[in-house]
């Protein structure tokens, strides 16, 4: 049998592609809707009126005002009539109104996303860099004085208590040495640049502004370097053994044997052939750095989504969970879906469908 | 892997440190440097706190970080200076009160301007305050439902209420009562019932008549506040810009105040400021929250042990010098309900006597079975951690020879059997609704706190008479021994034992005028660059 040609593949793929994203679509969008409801039911199950919460001591023996928060956010409704509400609501783009805040949820976390994603995003280029570094050479080193070194680093990367680290970074590098500035996105005399994505440093960019731009990649540095030594820990170990794994394949034997230079084979045979399970752990990672960076933000009072979701679970603000809830479903779903292209862009044995 | 390819790894790790150090690029906020203008050394202060931020409308405010960036915003009728709660003063009006404290005429004083120039006149107060009035969902809304407003003239105005209500002067110092530009505000959405749609405007812009006024509003992260160059008041701002700062870990503000990138900490717990050394000016104080145990005297809830003479054990079983070690620095016991700041307030807490809590043990019935102290474990008051201090009271009641098992919760959670009164026996806070001694009668028999601890007036029918006498006193000699009444006979028989007055403590360096007022935490209008 004739293999097909390079030509006929793509045709193949070209057709492929759309019918998988819309595959794709469809199942990502039942799974949303499942993540809504159980967020939902959680959050229903959890001990504690939201509304009490919300109002505190005085203005809960006010009875117009606890009536009239209760009416405002539905909590006079029974609880399937609130999920079918929320879900029509979610269809016009609407996720609630936030019981702590009186704002519209989206508006949070439109604010608050950008910022958990400016600030994982530099983790995960960093980890990855580095990783794919210490990894390979872990791996083609292995069992000798460098593996042993760059195992250890790894272990202690992924063993370090992120709170506690982030705690001595700050003190280290901004208080004793002074090498970084404070906490926050910016400086105090600084503002924020006009928004358009809500990424300080693309905004500041698109301002014109570099002393701004400058100040917020300085306030960076610091919480990308903490996030970024958990998750280099993590994907060096991963990396490594992709790497070992590939390294006794005869192709790459071969290569080697073949003379070719130490660059091409790692670069073009070697990290090639170990990219597919080290792209899902980077997935992996980049979504856990999105969804649980709430420590590291609170060390550097980082207004990002973690900050957000504790205040939303500590005051019992629902529409605000169900929020976050979403979110974070939306972004594994999206992550998935970009790892799962990029299989078949990195091998073009994997297809579609 | 070939040497080059090694020596390679090493540079490009090298050279993402040096990138890494090259973005740090030092600390900008030290160098005072600025891209939307330059600001002259000591002219910008930035206080960090733990944002409890929810909205810059001061109608629908009601959360302490709120009323702190507001208040140098909005000014009220009457006001307090410094950390003097106990008798407000003049604010944009002078007050006077008839005999029977039922009518407060409020005359306004000339010639004071809002931030855009327009004169403060009696119809921005009136709808302001029924504004508040008519917002039912706004938090503060319970302040002002026993008040009344009229307009008398274009500078006068005259609240009454149908008893006496000699609160009303401190309840108008309230941040929620302040007074707002009514016609900018009416143009903007606002009404004055639960139509108002003023808030979003609000958020992002001041109409008050303060020495400060908003330039950026961030829920999340930072409110930053700039001059008013209309305020023709008698304290103008002393900052060209103030930066109020969401940050929630103490550990980090401690950092950041250390480091010279914040000039004001808020949020710093007792052994936290100890840390510090001579560098840093610090204010410590007891706040104006009282934590205490509640024993539920409802018998349906609490059984056998519903009773005063259980309350009264556990009250006398405490050693409360050891329960203070826990506060740290400037924390104080609590005397009573009402903390030492307030009218009425007792000069002496109770002290430990064993032999008194063993016979009243006795008296109470209790058997030796285990009971279970319910409380709140996520919010730590004025940096006293309710585990930590629950352990140590479960250990001395142990030693007293009751037994006595640990129920942390989430507040969110255990707020529910304590409002509804199904909490038999736990560990609670409380501190005022406004700054004035009646925020505690709540603690009375069939009041708030008395009502969830299962406490009536046929309970304590004496007690439930001096509530009364507090509440519509017309004299202020004869209110103040009635609150002290009140706490005496509350420390003699109620089902409370009062515990700690949590500190509230304050590290700056370089700022003048850095004082503690429950009303809004601090003044941001008096403070000012150190001499």
């Amino acid at each position: 049998m004739v293999a097909p040609t390079r030509a006929a593949r793509n045709r193949t793929s070209g057709s492929a592609l759309p019918r998988y994203l819309l595959r794709r679509l469809g199942t990502s969008i039942v799974l949303l809707i499942g993540v809504t409801l159980v967020t939902f039911v959680l959050t229903a199950l959890v001990p504690g009126d939201p509304i009490a919460a919300a109002l505190g001591e005085g203005a809960i023996q006010n009875e117009a005002t606890v009536q009239a928060y209760r009416e405002r956010y539905g909590m006079d409704r029974s609880l399937p009539e609130r999920y079918l509400l929320y879900l029509l609501a979610l269809l016009q783009g609407d996720l609630g109104t936030s019981i702590r805040t009186s704002r519209p949820v989206m508006e949070e976390l439109s604010t608050a996303l950008p910022a958990t994603v400016e600030v994982a995003f530099g983790a995960i280029v960093v980890s990855l860099a580095v990783a794919l570094v210490l990894g390979t050479i872990a791996a083609y080193r292995s069992g000798k004085l460098a593996d042993q070194v760059v195992r250890v680093v790894s272990l202690v990367g992924l063993s370090v208590p992120t709170f506690w680290l982030a705690i001595m970074v700050y003190r280290l590098f901004f208080m004793q040495l002074g090498w970084a500035p404070g906490s926050g996105r910016l400086s105090p005399a600084l503002n924020p640049p006009p928004r358009v994505t809500g990424l300080y440093l693309i905004d500041f960019a698109i301002d014109g502004d570099p002393v701004g731009f400058i100040d917020a990649a300085a306030h960076l540095a610091l919480p990308v370097l903490v996030l970024s030594l958990f998750t280099i820990g993590l994907l060096t170990r991963f990396i490594r053994t992709s790497v070992l794994e590939v390294l006794s394949t005869d192709y790459i034997r071969a290569a080697r044997a073949k003379g070719l230079p130490a660059r091409r084979v790692i670069v073009g045979y070697l990290l090639r052939g170990a990219s597919l399970p080290i792209l899902t752990m980077v997935g992996i990672a980049f979504g856990a750095l999105l969804s649980g960076t709430v420590l590291v933000e609170a060390v550097f009072a980082w207004p990002g989504l973690g900050t957000y979701a504790y205040y939303a679970a500590i005051n019992l603000d629902l529409p605000a969970v169900m929020g976050v809830g979403l979110v974070v479903g939306v972004v594994y779903v999206v992550i998935n879906l970009i790892v799962d292209l990029l299989y078949g862009v990195l091998d073009p044995r994997v297809r579609l469908g | 892997m070939s040497a080059s390819l090694a020596r390679r790894a090493v540079a490009l790790c090298l050279a993402g440190t040096l990138a890494l150090t090259a973005c740090s690029g030092g600390n900008t906020a030290q160098s005072d440097s600025d891209s939307n203008g330059a600001q002259a050394s000591g002219e910008t202060l930035v206080i960090d706190t733990a944002f409890s931020l929810e909205t810059g409308d001061p109608g629908r405010n009601y959360v302490p970080t709120g009323s702190t960036v507001l208040h140098p915003i909005y000014e009220t009728l009457l006001t307090f200076e410094g950390d003097d709660e106990s008798e407000p003063v003049p604010g944009l009006a002078t007050m006077e009160v008839n005999e029977d404290a039922t009518e407060f005429t409020f005359t306004l004083d000339e010639g004071r301007v809002f931030s855009d120039g327009s004169p403060i006149e009696a119809d921005d107060v009136v709808f302001s305050f029924e504004r508040l009035k008519g917002m039912e969902a706004s938090k503060a809304n319970h302040l002002v439902v026993d008040i009344d407003i009229e307009k008398v003239d274009d500078m006068t105005v005259r609240m009454t209420t149908e008893e006496p209500y000699l609160q009303l002067p401190a309840i108008v110092t309230n941040p929620a009562l302040s007074v707002l530009n009514s016609e900018v505000v009416q143009e903007n959405g606002g009404t004055t019932d639960d139509s108002d749609a003023a808030e979003e405007f609000l958020n992002g812009t001041s109409v008050g008549s303060g020495p400060y006024q908003l330039e950026t509003f961030d829920l999340t992260s930072q409110v930053v506040l700039v001059p008013n160059e209309e305020y023709n008041g008698d304290q103008p701002a002393q900052f060209e810009r103030v930066v109020v700062r969401n940050v929630s870990e103490a550990a980090t503000q401690l950092t950041n105040l250390r480091g010279g990138d914040s000039d004001l900490a808020l949020d710093l717990s007792g052994d936290q400021v100890a840390e510090l050394g001579d560098d840093f000016d610090i204010t410590a104080g007891p706040g104006a929250q009282t934590i205490f145990l509640l024993v539920n005297q409802d018998d349906e809830v609490f059984g056998d042990l519903a009773n005063p003479a259980f309350a009264e054990a556990v009250r006398y079983a405490l050693d409360y010098d050891s329960l203070l070690e826990l506060a740290g620095e400037g924390a104080a016991q609590a005397t009573g309900v009402i903390p030492p700041m307030f009218l009425g307030a007792l000069e002496d807490g109770v002290e430990q006597d064993l032999v008194r809590a063993a016979a009243a043990l006795e008296e109470s019935g209790y058997d030796g079975e285990t009971l279970t102290l319910r409380f709140p474990n996520d919010q730590p008051i004025g940096g006293v951690d309710f585990t930590t201090l629950a352990e140590r009271i479960q250990s001395q009641l142990a030693e007293a020879g009751i037994n006595v098992d640990l129920a942390p919760g989430p507040f969110a959670s255990e707020i529910d059997p304590y409002v509804e009164g199904t909490a038999d026996f736990a560990m609670w806070y409380w501190g005022p609704d406004f700054a004035d001694s009646s925020s505690f009668l709540p603690f009375g028999p069939d009041e708030t706190v008395g009502t969830r601890s299962g406490w009536t007036a046929e309970d304590a029918p004496e007690i439930a008479d001096l509530v009364a006498q507090a509440r519509t006193a017309t004299d202020l000699d004869e209110r103040e021994q009635a609150f002290a009444d009140f706490a005496a006979a509350l420390q003699e028989e109620g089902p409370f034992i009062p515990l700690l007055v949590p500190a509230r403590s304050f590290a700056s360096t370089d700022v003048d005028g850095v004082t503690y007022n429950s009303n809004w935490t601090i003044d941001i209008a008096e403070l000012s660059p150190a001499d």
